[in-house]
């Protein structure tokens, strides 16, 4: 039986699930609250109806850590602060996802070893 | 619903509060517009969710704004600064007892001592040279 094996890559944590989804809806373009709340639904196929206290801390955290950074929308929307993925966060989610491909790829290949055994 | 929300974000630090009060106000009042046209079992459950995610977002934010490793052991602070710390402590439960009962004008009145004695616990700190 063939192995995958995983490349070990200690300093990566994993992300939480709010903090991947918020990095993930924030990878295109940046959004206001609202609209993560909206996208997040949808990245999630409307698994995740994630509520404002969850969503909020969690952007003070990656505000924090500086792996987003807030700022002002000019257009007249109901809501002007909005928030973008800062470098440091778009590494971050970078690395996350190299670690799910390597895990969804192990765990692809050991589902085939099991079918074929 | 919406003065429930507002009033329930006293449940968060001050700091908290100042950054992100206004807008999370709005992002409620949004999403709850929408939950209510689609379907009312969806906008109850979307309220308790709410609820709860405040209260649990209160919670981890004061767990967050707890003194550092760096900052002295309790058993090292002077004895005016340990029961300083302790009437806001005994302020913020009271405030989430009081909400958790849905007994606001009491939540208000934890609240507003809460306010109080953080602002002493600030001045005591800066008398004795203390960060946090």
């Amino acid at each position: 039986m063939r192995h995958v094996v995983p490349k070990v890559t200690p300093e990566v944590k994993p992300l939480t699930e709010p903090v991947l989804l918020i990095l993930t809806s924030l990878a295109d373009q940046p959004r206001h609250g609202y609209a993560l709340l909206k996208d997040i639904e949808w990245l999630s196929g409307g698994r995740v109806r994630m509520s404002t206290g969850t969503l909020f801390g969690a952007l003070r955290r990656l505000l924090e850590e500086g792996w987003i950074e807030r700022f002002e929308l000019e257009d007249t929307s109901r809501q002007k602060q909005a928030y973008r993925l800062a470098a440091a966060g778009r590494k971050q989610l970078q690395l996350e996802l190299d670690r799910m491909r390597q895990l969804t790829r192990a765990g692809f290949a050991r589902l085939r070893a099991g079918e074929a055994v | 619903m919406k003065r429930v929300y507002r009033f329930m974000l006293l449940l968060y630090p001050r700091g908290h509060r100042d950054q992100f009060a206004e807008e999370m106000a709005s992002v409620f009042e949004q999403a709850s517009a929408e939950r209510r046209a689609e379907d009312w079992a969806w906008y109850v459950r979307f309220t308790f969710s709410e609820m709860a995610g405040l209260i649990a977002g209160a919670a981890i934010a004061w767990l967050a704004e707890r003194p550092t490793a760096e900052a002295p052991v309790a058993s090292a602070l002077p004895p005016e600064l340990i029961d300083a710390q302790r009437l806001v402590d005994v302020n913020i439960a009271g405030m989430v007892h009081a909400i958790a009962n849905h007994q606001f004008e009491k939540a208000r009145v934890h609240s507003d001592q809460e306010r109080l004695a953080r602002e002493n616990l600030r001045m005591l700190r800066e008398k004795y040279g203390i960060g946090g």
